[in-house]
């Protein structure tokens, strides 16, 4: 109660518009969804803001929908709802895995994707998966809806192209057959944890043959990032222990970890290759 | 008939010691706050702030070293709602607070000598101002040259943390026993490493906090976050200059304290009672998470030198020990905490030659203070390694060798001391030993040392001193009343800290002696309207804290027998009083209330306190021999892991523990204090690590970044083995066990991952990044 946040006045709108309309009038104001990242940032003042507009009551902004081709996920949707969706179970096992290994259940109850891709953390636990599925971001302003591949999105340190007054709407993944898939993320503990590293794969094998991977990982770098090199030397190749090896050394050359409280450079690296490794060959089905 | 009453001390707990049957002791009664915990309506020092009482907070320096020139305030005193910013200039009485060595400031005066050391309270009308206003206070001064490493520290004389010391060691310690050079000239193997050990944050749910209200006639109630009511009520007269009896300290439920707020607790009372005592209006002085972690005291961080020899038949022959401990910018209990260290260093074998120095360096760095333990998990880390190492040597199995050098009633410890009872340990291992399969496991995982995923079984004893120290006083005191309604009132300075105390074993106690239903009794606790019983720290809670209970309530009931006896004309033998049940002879029985009415309307005197002083001998500073402690608990663990040598994450897999600590009053009570303690010594040694930047800061304060274990690492924790080796003062014979299970887990998981990948391990924390470099040097 003592060292809450700060006062602050607070609008809950109904609908995107209204939302929006706030956002636009209001000065010094900022989206509020779970409130597991800016509460905390409030806190320490790493965020100041004396307005917050809570979008938990815009249905436009949440929900998982099967819409044929895409898959259509809320911004608002809370993580605890996509590890229950059968949706997600049945067409986006990778997604479900990273959300499985976020937070408690307490958190995840609270906490949304749009939260989690707007805050823009390095070590934000539903980028590596999407970037994988290679998402798009449909983001709502006054003026209309954009749409940004994932890929585009993080712009920097905790940066996104998401503009002051924007909200993300929500995130579109394209159904696609891939064969395989893997996620793995190592923390400073056993579970209930951030990530040191993390890395997931998605693969499309065919009689042996590479058709596809994609590679992402976080924490190893300003924004999550794809390790495209490695995923590049993969395309079209047969698969075996040696070639998985090699793509995972190039994916331990792609990232640029630093020290920090968490953790070290060269551990981050040295594990960018272990859990490159693993889930590779996991994906890719080498032994 | 009449039968004397027995008023004395020793032969009260002498004749409950001996007692044969039991009613509620040895029993796991359900504690008393349990249901109110549960259902959140336990109140803690926040829960007591009602509105129109004031804010505060407390400013911490931004430099690890500079001499003051001034402190600038201006623009926090330009919100009106800020009342005033206080400085040591506003200290009526005292500004020194040390708690050993007189070097310690309630606030900074002439130096801040860490990042993080409290300057100034800031005290306003609401939260939001008073958080604005700390960040508007600024610290002019002048910065001088900081230490960070002790070693360093200890050599050097051109930086000085406290000039007037002219050194930057603040306490030194020794032991001699016998000739170390004769005894490692008699060993067939010596082995010789350097330990290092890190700080620990407490990091206990509730941080720091007090409430002062002024009274009439400058007296003041302070409800405080503190261990100690009565150092509190010495603290607070002191700084504000006024008599003790003027400050009434009152500790409601403690959200967990770990020693923390020992140090802590007295010191924040004092602030709040500053701000009181300016304003004349309620404050509650709060630390946020990031306060509390920046400027309280730590863990001991310290670095163990130690050499040790054994002969082939596996006897110690000698060991030879540096310690040195990072005591930070100050003492705080900093000599306590090496002396203890010190003393307890050979582990609890037999040694008969020992040269032990411990030093006590002041740095830069957020002081050093008390933690569970108190100076001993990182001495049996290192004694412990060592006893691995020199049965490596010696191909002898680390269980067998520990029991041909144990303890056993009637040895004598480094000190000189000879301990004639109550020294459980080696039954204790050697049950252990037995019921963990620890020969089978030792033999299995020694056999597969191959593949990803390694384990290793290790096994680690400990000892830990009850009471404090040498001849350093040390007492138990409690008063309870009956009243006419035949309801029992305890009063006992005990505080509520999490561990149960007063609401458990302190009611099983009084249930046992006087006979009374046990729901009639009310603890009234943590108070400074108690008896000055001590602190709760130092595993004393019961063991100590509760000798006071057992001598009052012992002595209402020797004159309820004595009345009795008189009243009826029976022998003692005839009277028996339990459960609220009374039985006179073969013709009376009454009910317990009866009994009480009748005892009021004879005049019988249904109060009584219980001063206990405990007997000590002495130490010669000069000589490094002579009495440590009245008594010893013990344990020993047994720790098995798994390794996963890609990653260096470290799963325990189970920890096996047996106690030899007295009589068990609560079983369950014991249960939980060991598997809290296992947890916390996991969670120390695996992952807990503190990150303190070049300009002395502590990055990670606050829980995202500072990590401790969560139910996800807890492992399975086997039903312990218990050796009740009964301690002639305790009640009923108990001993000290709160701070018991953590002293050994980090050399017992240490000993287990050295076992899972055959390395030697000489430095803590384990974590992941250390853990897979040491996978590195054995695999590549
Ligand atoms: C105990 C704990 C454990 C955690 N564990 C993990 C973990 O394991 N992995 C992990 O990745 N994270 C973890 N987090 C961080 C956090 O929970 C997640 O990042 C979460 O997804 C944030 O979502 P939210 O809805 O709570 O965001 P909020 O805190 O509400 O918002 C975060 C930011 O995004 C903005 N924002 C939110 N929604 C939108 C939108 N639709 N459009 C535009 N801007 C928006 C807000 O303005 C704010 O700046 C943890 C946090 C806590 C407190």
């Amino acid at each position: 109660m003592y060292y809450s946040i700060p006062k602050i006045e607070y609008y809950r709108p109904k609908t995107l518009s209204e939302a929006l309309e706030i956002l636009a009038k209001v000065e010094d104001s900022k989206v509020i969804a779970g409130g597991t990242d800016l509460l905390v940032d409030m806190k320490t003042s790493r965020v100041r803001a004396r307005v917050l507009v809570d979008i938990n009551s815009v249905a436009e902004l949440r929900g998982i929908e099967d819409g044929g081709e895409f898959i259509r996920i809320g911004a608002a949707t809370k993580l605890q709802e996509i590890l229950e969706s059968r949706i997600v179970s049945e067409h986006l096992p990778l997604l479900k895995a990273a959300v499985k290994s976020m937070g408690s259940w307490q958190i995840r109850n609270l906490a949304t994707v749009g939260g989690n891709l707007c805050t823009a953390s390095p070590a934000a636990d539903t980028a590596p998966p999407l970037l994988a599925y290679d998402a798009e971001l449909v983001i709502a302003g006054l003026s209309g809806l954009r749409v940004v591949p994932i890929s585009k999105f993080f712009t920097g340190y905790r940066k996104t192209t998401v503009n002051r007054g924007e909200i993300l709407k929500e995130v579109l993944i394209r159904k696609s057959g891939w064969t395989g898939w893997s996620y793995e993320k190592l923390g400073r503990r056993g579970g209930f944890t951030l990530s040191v590293v993390a890395a997931a794969v998605l693969a499309r094998v065919s009689s042996s043959v590479v058709e596809d991977v994609r590679i992402a990982l976080n924490s190893v770098a300003p924004t999550p990032i794809r390790a495209y090199r490695a995923e590049e030397l993969l395309r079209g190749r047969r698969i075996g222990k040696e070639l998985v090896e090699e793509a995972a050394r190039v994916v331990a050359s792609e990232v640029s970890p630093i020290d920090d409280v968490r953790s070290t450079s060269w551990y981050r690296r040295e594990m960018s290759y272990r859990l490159a490794l693993e889930t590779l060959s996991r994906a890719l089905g080498v032994e | 008939m009449v039968i004397k009453v027995v008023e004395d001390p020793r032969a009260i707990i002498k004749r409950w010691l001996t007692a044969e049957s039991f009613i509620t002791v040895g029993r796991s009664l359900e504690r008393a706050d349990s249901m109110e915990k549960v259902l959140g309506r336990a109140r803690f020092v926040e829960d007591f702030f009602e509105e129109g009482f004031l804010v505060a907070r407390i400013v911490l320096a931004k430099v690890p070293h500079a001499r003051i020139r001034r402190m600038v305030y201006d623009r926090a005193l330009e919100n009106p709602r800020i009342y005033r910013v206080l400085t040591h200039r506003d200290i009526p009485g005292e500004n020194q607070v040390g708690y050993a060595i007189p070097d310690q400031p309630l606030l900074a005066e002439g130096k801040v000598r860490y990042y993080g050391e409290p300057i100034a309270v800031v005290v306003g009308e609401d939260p939001d101002s008073v958080n604005n206003a700390v960040d508007d206070v600024v610290l002019e001064a002048d910065p001088l040259p900081v230490l960070y490493d002790p070693l360093e520290a200890m050599e050097r004389r051109d930086v000085l943390v406290h000039e007037a010391l002219g050194s930057n060691i603040a306490f030194r310690t020794k032991v001699r026993k016998g000739d170390v050079e004769l005894g490692f000239s008699k060993a067939d193997v010596v082995v010789e490493n350097t330990y290092r050990t890190h700080h620990q944050e407490h990091a206990y749910l509730e941080p720091e906090a007090a409430l002062a209200v002024p009274d009439l006639e400058n007296r003041i109630t302070v409800i405080a976050t503190i261990q100690y009511p009565h150092l509190g009520q010495r603290i607070v007269a002191r700084v504000l200059g006024i008599p003790s009896s003027y400050v009434k300290i009152v500790a409601p439920y403690v959200g967990g304290g770990f020693g923390g707020k020992d140090d802590e607790g007295p010191l924040v009372a004092a602030r709040a009672a500053l701000a009181a005592y300016h304003l004349r209006r309620p404050v509650l002085l709060y630390y946020t998470r990031e306060d509390s972690i920046q400027t309280h005291p730590k863990r001991e961080a310290a670095v163990v030198k130690y050499k040790s020899g054994a002969s082939r038949d596996g006897r110690l022959t000698a060991i030879e020990v540096t310690i040195v401990h990072d005591t930070g910018a100050y003492a705080n209990r900093g000599p306590f905490i090496l002396w203890r260290a010190t003393m307890h260093s050979s582990g609890p074998y037999h040694v008969p030659n020992a040269k032990v120095d411990g030093y006590c360096v002041y740095t830069n760095k957020v002081p050093q203070g008390s933690f569970r333990g108190f100076g001993n998990p990182p001495v049996q880390f290192a004694a412990e390694a060592q006893m691995d190492r020199l049965a490596e040597k010696l191909g002898l199995d680390p269980v067998d060798f520990r029991l041909m050098n144990m303890l056993r009633p009637g040895s004598e410890t480094i000190t000189g001391q000879v301990l004639p009872s109550s020294v459980g340990i080696h039954e204790a291992l050697k049950k252990l030993a037995v019921e963990s399969d620890w020969r089978i496991k030792r033999r299995m995982y020694s056999e597969s040392r191959e593949g990803r995923f390694r384990r290793g079984i290790g096994v680690a004893v400990g000892w830990h001193g009850n009471s404090t120290s040498r001849a350093v006083p040390d007492w138990s005191n409690s008063y309870i009343h009956i009243s006419r309604d035949g309801s029992v009132s305890v009063y006992t300075g005990i505080v509520e800290v999490g561990q149960g105390s007063p609401s458990s074993s302190h009611r099983q106690l009084v249930a046992e002696i006087l006979g009374c239903p046990i729901e009639k009794i009310n603890v009234i606790f943590g108070t400074t309207d108690a008896p000055d019983t001590g602190a709760t720290h130092a595993s004393r809670g019961t063991s100590v804290g509760a000798i006071g209970i057992v001598v009052a309530a012992g002595r209402i009931r020797s004159r309820l027998e004595s009345f009795l006896a008189e009243y009826f004309n029976v022998q003692r033998e005839d009277i028996r009083i339990s459960g609220g049940d009374v039985v006179v002879g073969d013709r009376v029985r009454m009910r317990w209330e009866e009994l009480v009415a009748l005892a009021y309307s004879k005049g019988v005197d249904l109060s009584a306190t219980g001063y206990f002083f405990l007997p000590k001998g002495s130490f010669n500073d000069e000589v490094g021999q002579g009495f440590a402690y009245p008594v010893f608990s013990y344990i020993a663990v047994v720790a098995e892991v798994e390794v996963d040598t890609y990653t260096g994450r470290v799963r325990v897999l189970e920890v096996h523990p047996a106690l030899a600590v007295g009589k068990v009053i609560n079983p369950e009570a014991v249960k939980t204090q060991v598997e809290g303690a296992i947890i916390q010594g996991l969670g120390y040694v695996l992952m807990e690590k503190l990150a303190i930047s070049e300009y002395g800061r502590v990055v990670n304060d606050n829980l995202t970044d500072y990590v401790i274990p969560t139910a996800h690492e807890t492992p399975a924790i086997r039903e312990a083995v218990f050796v009740e080796d009964l301690w002639e003062y305790g009640p009923f014979g108990a001993k000290g066990v709160g701070e018991m299970a953590f002293i050994p887990m980090p050399a017992a998981i240490a000993n287990a991952i050295s076992h899972a990948l055959g390395v030697g391990i000489t430095e803590l924390p384990l974590t992941i990044e250390k853990v897979y470099s040491l996978v590195k040097q054995v695999v590549g």
